[in-house]
């Protein structure tokens, strides 16, 4: 299983970003931004006249040779900060924070409970099985599990 | 004489009456023991219900009467609307919706009611989840009283109504909103059952297992919903997406999330009889849930595009949320120690490991929409700052999460119940793993650069070979047995262990699913500003803008656009979307035209037209879109498949039944 991941890893890594066209990068940006116009809705998928304004004017910014980051400042120059569509500074730590710490905590928290649990269950079958026992066993559930659909 | 004031507002006065009857005689012939009282509390609840019933037919005659006199019609009808509309106005509004909640509630309570006493349930448990589901309806039906009267009069009547609002004159918004409310009130169900089950300490399976039809009616209507729900906005709101994460978006997904982490967690509860403190947490929290989603959308808390239904209602679900979230912890608390696992794992490798990993990342995922529906409330309230949290926030939260169930999804079926050795468990998953990396490789070659699409396309691919090979196996053993050939041994497999299979071709769907949502990271979109003869290109595509048809009826202004679609020099179709100017509420909205294949859809959508007939076209080339829906109606038959099947009766309930406990179900 080593080398087809390795080969994978390979190809993905060559494969490698596309550079994108004014179009795409204006696309990207928008749906990264709130519509100063549309309450609770990207920029992207706000149907507004004065919307699909913005969207050339992004797009007309993106010809002109600006970076995406450049694009989020003039935008966060003339609307404020609430244009972005993440949370951001240290108000916005906490929304990514949260999730991720919850995650963690889940995670810990089963893989706590399973090798506790798995434990006593050890504490509690005092003789090992014999191994030819054991195989016996293992051969016939899996005949079991061949038969039962 | 007027038949919807005799009816309407009277017959919800008096449903309130006997929801209040109904819990009272559910709560003292419960506490009492009195079988008399909890059979006239079983007949309350369908009074309740049949007059809630009488108020929505009311509240539906006045709506194709056009009688505008009533506040409700003239806001959400209009004498243009036509008749399937008019009728799905009865939930286009917030009052309207509200009643016709109440009602699915009061009659779901009644029919539950019957069906547990039937199926031969402890009385007093049937008694107390009578009590729960009647004081339930005795809140929205007070809602119905005070705040959000649906029979309001005016006077003087307008000539005519405001008309339902244009975006929701859909096909999809017949079925949509009855089926998400379909979805939310039955988990009303199994949350009734579940308090009484705690409150009485009947703790066995019986509260879970009597219930389970509804839970998965419930969960498959919520599913089904949310489907269409996308489908509506892909084919009417004209942003080329099928989901925005908007907060209604995020209040029917809320409990969707919870309900599927219990859908899978009981079967641990039945098979090891472990994990009750959590099932039994989590159908509550799944309740709550779509309640909260109900109080963020219905308040005016958060704002988007669905809030037309704002109103006064939100200082009314606060204290009652609270009280069921104080009351279910103060329960569960209560009876900590009735709730205990009576198994323990047997090894870290087992199915029941891969059951508690699924619920870590379905509640983690909840939280994480949850989190970031709330944030912008959470950070005005701290930093007096109003936060955007939009789409990008939940994507790069709850993808990984997502796949990371998907995997899951994979591995599972290839896990043993109890025990499994780390070398068998490579063993079986070698097949779909190569299936996967091969898979994998081919895109890559063929210049596909999204890791995130590469990922999902290699999850999909293992977790659908995880699934037919679980198939594959089981019709293996029919062929062997019964000597047939391959289509009547898998369907062999499929009927006869209907709710593992049918859970299986779930999970194929949520994988096509997964397969067109994939599809999104390869979108193509252009906005083009063109005369008529003037061109554009999207992807392969151009579209040449031909003609403008401009008409118009009593309802709307109608300007359709003629689009030549060229590929390659050949054209390939004519697409028109419209854009048209809905007289009632003044109102622009574009009709937009999809040209819809298993490979791409072209997606046309005219934004604007200037008087000169110069038109704004926004063009996009969504690839595996279909795929979606297609998945979507896979879900659906796996759903039906696990719906037909038997469910196991309580036998020690019926046992104790039997010796002189039961209710008669008619007297």
């Amino acid at each position: 299983m080593k080398l087809p991941a390795l080969t994978l890893l390979l190809l993905v890594v060559a494969a490698g970003p596309a550079a994108a066209a004014p179009e795409d990068l204006a696309n990207e940006v928008s749906a990264e931004v709130m519509s100063p116009y549309c309450d609770g809705v990207t920029l992207h998928d706000c149907p507004s006249r004065a919307a699909l304004e913005l969207r050339d004017r992004i797009e007309g910014w993106a010809r002109d040779g600006w970076s995406k980051s450049q694009i989020m400042a003039e935008l966060e120059r003339e609307f404020g900060p609430g244009i972005h569509a993440t949370p951001q500074d240290k108000e916005g730590v906490a929304a990514w924070v949260l999730p991720a710490a919850a995650l963690l905590v889940g995670v810990a928290v089963a893989a706590a409970l399973a090798m506790r649990w798995t434990r006593r269950r050890g504490a509690e079958q005092p003789e090992p099985v014999d191994p030819s026992d054991h195989a016996r066993v293992e051969r016939e559930l899996a005949a079991l599990r061949e038969e039962t659909p | 004489m007027d038949i919807v004031a005799a009816l309407g507002r009277p017959a919800v006065v008096v449903a309130t009456g006997f929801a209040a009857l109904t819990a009272a005689l559910f709560a003292f012939g419960t506490a009492r023991a009195r079988y008399d009282l909890l059979v006239a509390g079983r007949r309350a609840s369908i009074a309740t219900a049949g007059f809630v019933a009488v108020a929505a037919v009311a509240l539906s005659a006045a709506l194709f009467a056009h009688d505008f006199s009533y506040e409700y019609v003239a806001n959400y009808s209009s004498r243009s609307l036509t008749g399937p509309y008019t009728f799905s106005a009865l939930w286009g509004g917030m009052e309207g919706s509200l009643l016709f909640w109440t009602l699915l509630l009061a009659v779901f309570a009644a029919a539950s009611l019957r069906s547990a006493t039937t199926k031969g349930m402890s009385p007093r448990l049937v008694g107390a989840a009578g009590a729960v589901l009647a004081g339930l309806t005795l809140f929205f039906l007070v809602l119905l009283v005070i705040p959000a009267d649906p029979f309001v009069r005016l006077s003087p009547a307008p000539a005519d109504g405001s008309g339902l609002n244009p975006l929701l004159q859909s096909p999809g918004m017949l079925i949509h909103p009855p089926l998400l409310y379909t979805g939310f009130v039955g988990f009303s169900i199994p949350f009734a059952f579940a308090v009484g089950a705690l409150v009485m300490k009947r703790l066995e399976d019986v509260w879970f297992t009597s219930t389970r039809r509804w839970t998965l009616l419930a969960w498959s209507a919520l599913s089904i919903g949310i489907v269409l729900g996308g489908a509506w906005a892909y084919t009417e709101l004209g942003w080329g997406g099928y989901w925005a994460w908007d907060p209604v978006e995020n209040a029917s997904f809320l409990p969707w999330l919870t309900a599927t982490a219990y859908l899978h967690s009981v079967v641990i509860q039945e098979k090891r009889r472990m994990f009750k403190i959590w099932n039994i947490s989590l159908i509550l929290i799944t309740y709550m849930l779509a309640v909260f989603g109900t109080f963020l959308t219905r308040s005016g808390i958060l704002s988007s595009i669905h809030t037309f239904t704002e109103g006064p209602i939100g200082k009314w679900f606060l204290p009652f949320l609270a009280a069921m979230l104080l009351g279910g912890v103060a329960l569960v608390m209560w009876r900590l120690d009735s709730l205990k696992s009576e198994n323990r794992f047997d090894a870290v490798i087992s199915r029941e490991t891969a059951f508690l990993a699924n619920n870590v990342l379905f509640v983690v995922a909840a939280f994480t929409v949850l989190w970031g529906t709330i944030y912008p409330i959470v950070a005005e309230a701290l930093w007096g700052t109003r936060l955007s949290v939009g789409p990008p926030f939940f994507n790069r939260v709850f993808v990984p999460i997502a796949l990371a169930l998907l995997l899951l999804a994979g591995v599972g079926p290839l896990i043993s119940w109890r025990s499994m050795r780390a070398r068998a468990l490579g063993r079986v998953s070698t097949g779909p793993a190569l299936v996967a990396v091969v898979l994998v490789v081919v895109l890559a070659i063929a210049g596909i650069r999204s890791w995130g699409a590469l990922i999902a396309f290699g999850l999909c691919a293992f977790t659908a070979a995880s699934i037919v090979t679980e198939f594959v196996r089981g019709g293996r053993v029919y062929r062997k047995r019964e000597k047939v050939s391959w289509i009547p041994a898998v369907g062999r497999t499929l009927v006869r262990n209907r709710r593992r299979y049918g859970g299986y071709v779930v999970h194929l769907g949520i994988v096509l699913i997964v397969l067109g949502v994939a599809g999104g990271a390869f979108r193509t979109e252009r906005d083009a500003h063109l005369s008529q003869g003037e061109s554009f290109r999207v992807g392969d595509y151009r579209l040449v803008y031909e003609d403008l048809n401009e008409s118009r009826n009593d309802e709307k202004q109608i300007a359709i656009t003629s689009i030549g679609v060229f590929r390659d020099g050949e054209r390939v179709t004519t697409m028109r979307p419209q854009r048209n100017l809905h007289f009632a509420q003044e109102q622009w909205q574009s009709e937009i035209a999809i040209r819809t294949t298993p490979i791409e859809d072209l997606y046309v959508v005219t934004t604007t037209i200037d008087p000169d007939g110069a038109a704004s076209i926004r063009a996009f080339v969504n690839p595996l879109t279909w795929w979606i829906w297609a998945g979507a109606f896979v879900m659906a038959a796996g759903m039906a498949i696990i719906l037909t099947g038997r469910v196991a009766a309580p036998v020690l309930e019926r046992k104790k039944a039997r010796v002189g406990e039961a209710i008669p179900v008619s007297r």
